[in-house]
């Protein structure tokens, strides 16, 4: 089955006041139709910024200095303008983190659904999309404006305005960061119906790990613009072998046990000048060995899932098998 | 404003180059607005130095006005009236604006609505028609012409005030300032008012500009600075009976106050960007 | 009954704020009822959606916002102002950028409450600050830095020197780690955890995320529309709360991973 994205070999950079800033510095992504993708990363990994350039949504002093997307087959990087359009608007469904900011405030919601299912769009159609998301009552919902609705009522007329035109993918980044966390499963359980209704592929990016783990079939974890690891999700959370995976797991609030510790990552996330020379996590890696400081860590198929360090193969870790993160 | 290390230093090297033309220009009319008195470019007041209504010559490079008098000193005089009242005026419009529009912001209540409406009853008079009323009751002159600058200048500037004031009442560091303890008092003049003062530059700069404009308009009505002393303004007045004869009478000093007033302008405006730098920050 | 006095103690308490829209007069309950005791040297954790009314409650325990209705003590007695100028509250919020006063040096931000609380001694102020910095992790050359040359972290920590250097005995987190990565977050929350246990004030933990709150809390209260669905020791919150508000929340923290996750995902 041929990927619907693409993503190979993606350098991307910010240009700031003070030089060059890589976000990407070197990334391959495969997504098949139907899979569910997840993401996970801190700021400065780069998976925002790896989710939007899927799209070629990047801000203005982004450049683009390797590689190369396709998505559907067709060209993101090197495709014109309007063949982009058409991409976008065929081919692709965008939710984002704070929907009050993505939906129009002067424009009542039904409008804005019948521009995003294009041509002409009745009543009847804006209805039955915003049916599809499961809103009670989508007649009064399209009547209305963005600022009458609660927080998960928008989030769903932001997945409506993402599927109107049923993309074969939706990328949602942090969908549910800024909605009560008694409704994301609910909104991540729309996700996930839709994905199965329409058969269209699902990327989720997130910081939170263990959501992303139970939500998605296969997991990615990104440092310092790399993937670091990536393989099925439940292996990678429940027996991480990359150092970083290992120590965000223990990090993170809410898989430790009661009267367990959280053990901090010491040190902080890199700002990369260029495309990194080595392991862009040695310097909080507790594994760490000279060999992490001088050369860049090749990708080794390891467990039945990837990781890019030099030592996921040998006794260091196989050795911690003991230390999974608790279920 | 977005916060940032080290103020000043960083917000220095973001200055462009309009800014930077804008403050050399400004730089340059000062000084000779200052200095003019003693550099040798002739007297301003001496009636019949040379001929009537002369053209623009050697030893008079701007001519002769309608008394013989050198033109020449008499624009840098009046570059330097011009500037003196208006930023006196402006002076005046800072502290008291900054007062009551910090006042506004931070106390909100009864005192906010009654400076709220106050600016609002000065914003409706016209400067001009202020002009006469002040006239009136001060007789025309230097003073009157400060009173209408300040007063036509101070709503405006409130306003900038009592907003920016406004958005940083609620900010995190303030809050914790009162949890701690901290006075009123303390909390407007090490927290509040630092914060204010960089857009409180800016509209500061944009009300010298509007009051060199006051000015020229009062003195062009006789209503500001009174002869013999000379405003560009009223260079303007005395020299347009006479525009189609010697337009340089005009032209000259006109020329020197729109310089004056965009030279101002484009300071205002690189001061501004500095503030609020335009780039946006990428997410990852 | 030689037994301290909670040092806040709120009983009824209840807040309504004034809306005027157009010409009409609505009334809207920010905390509709609630009693809350938190005790001296315990941390409260306070669970809730934004709307919820969790930070008016908060106001209303440091003493900014009086109660429309119910009673409010501190320390066994009417708030009375005075109390702040001790140095007996402080606050942490959520946002690292606005924390500190960005045109102040660090150090003076830090050093700003020993001012107000009358100790006049530069020198001894600067050594106040350099322990504060030493015991929150921070090097100590930070002091002559501006707020916006240091990374959320160290902002964050900034502000929990600050808020620690008079020796409070009650400090309010304002959603103070929502805003920080996982990695940082872990460690201004194992620093907390250790200041409270040295310095043994009270403390309310204001936060969405039930993860960090039952890690640094002795009791947790869920609030919903103004009012408590729940208060129950963190300890439940490891096993699984009552309410079902509680427990769509803890739905979030503790569901199933991993080989059911593709079942879950179709």
């Amino acid at each position: 089955m041929s990927a619907v994205v693409a993503v190979s070999n993606l350098v991307v950079s910010y240009g700031m006041d003070d030089g060059e800033v890589f976000a990407v510095d070197g990334v391959d992504l495969d997504v098949v139709p139907g899979e569910s993708v997840g993401i996970v990363g801190e700021s400065g990994s780069g998976k925002s910024t790896l989710g939007m350039a899927i799209g070629r949504l990047l801000a203005p002093n982004a450049r683009f200095l390797g590689g190369e997307i396709r998505v559907a087959r067709r060209s993101i990087l090197s495709c014109p303008a309007a063949e982009l359009r058409q991409v976008r608007r065929d081919s692709l469904g965008f939710v984002y983190q704070n929907p009050m900011s993505a939906l129009d405030p002067t424009l009542r919601v039904g409008r804005q659904v019948a521009l995003a299912i294009g041509e002409r769009a009745g009543p009847a159609e804006i209805e039955a999309v915003l049916g599809r998301v499961g809103l009670p009552d989508p007649a009064r919902v399209a009547a209305g404006f963005a600022h009458e609705l609660s927080g998960g009522m928008a989030q769903r007329v932001v997945i409506a305005l993402a599927i109107a035109r049923n993309p074969a993918v939706l990328i949602a980044d942090e969908p549910t960061a800024s909605l009560d966390a008694s409704i994301q499963g609910v909104i991540l359980d729309l996700l996930a119906a839709l994905r199965r209704d329409t058969g269209a592929s699902l990327i989720l990016l997130s910081h939170d790990l263990r959501m992303v783990a139970r939500r998605c079939e296969r997991l990615l974890v990104m440092y310092g613009g790399r993937v670091v690891e990536s393989g099925p999700s439940g292996r990678v959370f429940h027996h991480p072998r990359h150092p970083y995976t290992r120590a965000l797991i223990r990090a993170a609030a809410g898989n430790e046990g009661p009267g367990g510790m959280l053990e901090p990552i010491p040190g902080v996330p890199p700002v990369l000048r260029r495309s990194s020379p080595d392991c862009a996590f040695a310097e909080r890696c507790e594994f760490a060995q000279p060999r992490c400081r001088q050369e860049r860590p090749a990708v080794h198929r390891v467990d039945g899932r990837e990781v890019a360090c030099h030592y996921a193969t040998s006794e260091l870790i196989r050795a911690d098998r003991a230390s999974a993160a608790p279920a | 404003m977005s916060p940032r290390g080290s103020p000043v230093l960083a917000g220095a090297l973001r200055f462009d180059r309009l800014g930077l033309f804008g403050l050399v220009l400004l730089v340059v009319l000062l000084f000779l607005g200052a200095a003019g008195p003693f550099l040798p470019l002739g007297d301003p007041n001496e009636i019949g130095a040379g001929p009537r209504l002369g053209p623009p010559s050697l030893a008079f490079p701007i001519g002769n006005d309608e008394l013989g008098r050198n033109v020449l000193p008499r624009v840098v005089e009046g570059i330097g009236v011009t500037f003196l009242l208006s930023s006196m005026a402006v002076a005046i419009t800072a502290v008291i604006g900054t007062l009551l529009g910090m006042a506004a912001g931070y106390l909100r209540g009864f005192a906010d609505g009654f400076i709220a409406r106050v600016a609002d009853v000065l914003f409706a008079f016209p400067a001009l028609l202020f002009g006469l009323l002040a006239s009136a009751v001060l007789g025309p002159g230097n003073i009157s012409a400060i009173v209408v600058i300040s007063t036509a200048t101070l709503p405006l500037f409130i306003r900038v005030v009592r907003s920016v004031t406004l958005s940083f009442t609620e900010r995190e560091f303030v809050l914790a300032a009162v949890v701690s303890g901290a006075s009123t008092w303390r909390v407007l003049w090490v927290h509040l008012l630092p914060n204010v003062l960089g857009a409180a530059i800016v509209q500061l700069t944009y009300a010298l500009s509007i009051g060199m404009l006051i000015e020229s308009g009062l003195s062009f009505l006789g209503l500001g600075v009174q002869p013999p002393h000379a405003s560009l303004g009223s260079l303007l007045r005395l020299g347009s009976v006479y525009l189609t004869v010697s337009p340089w009478l005009v032209l000259v000093p006109g020329l020197v106050l729109a310089l004056a007033i965009m030279s101002v302008n484009l300071l205002g405006d690189a001061i501004r960007n500095m503030l609020e730098p335009l780039r946006g920050r990428p997410l990852t | 009954m030689n037994e301290p006095a909670p040092t806040i103690d709120m009983r009824g308490v209840g807040v309504t704020y004034r809306k005027r829209l157009l010409a009409r007069q609505t009334e809207v309950a920010a905390v509709t009822r609630v009693d809350l005791v938190i005790g001296p040297g315990e941390t409260l954790g306070l669970v809730g959606e934004s709307g919820s009314g969790k930070t008016t409650l908060a106001r209303v325990a440091l003493g900014l916002l009086a109660p429309s209705r119910g009673t409010f003590l501190f320390e066994g007695r009417a708030f009375d102002p005075q109390v702040r100028r001790q140095g007996a509250l402080s606050v942490v919020f959520q946002h690292p950028e606005w924390a500190l006063n960005p045109r102040l040096r660090c150090g003076t931000s830090i050093a700003e409450p020993l001012l107000v609380q009358g100790l006049r001694g530069r020198e001894q102020r600067r050594q106040r600050v350099r322990a504060m910095l030493a015991e929150v992790g921070l090097d100590a050359a930070l002091v002559d830095r501006f707020p916006g040359e240091l990374s959320g972290g160290q902002r964050q920590r900034m502000a929990i020197a600050r808020a620690l250097i008079t020796q409070p005995r009650f400090v309010v987190f304002d959603e103070a780690v929502s805003a920080l990565d996982v990695s940082v977050q872990s460690q201004v929350l194992n620093l907390i955890r250790r200041l409270q246990a040295q310095h043994g004030f009270a403390a309310m933990f204001i936060s969405h995320d039930l993860a960090a709150t039952r890690y640094v809390s002795q009791r947790i209260a869920v609030m919903r529309g103004g009012e408590f669905v729940e208060v129950a020791p963190a300890r439940k919150f490891y096993d699984g709360p009552d309410h079902p508000y509680s427990r769509a929340l803890y739905a979030t923290i503790a569901g199933e991973t991993g080989e059911n996750a593709k079942e879950l995902a179709s």
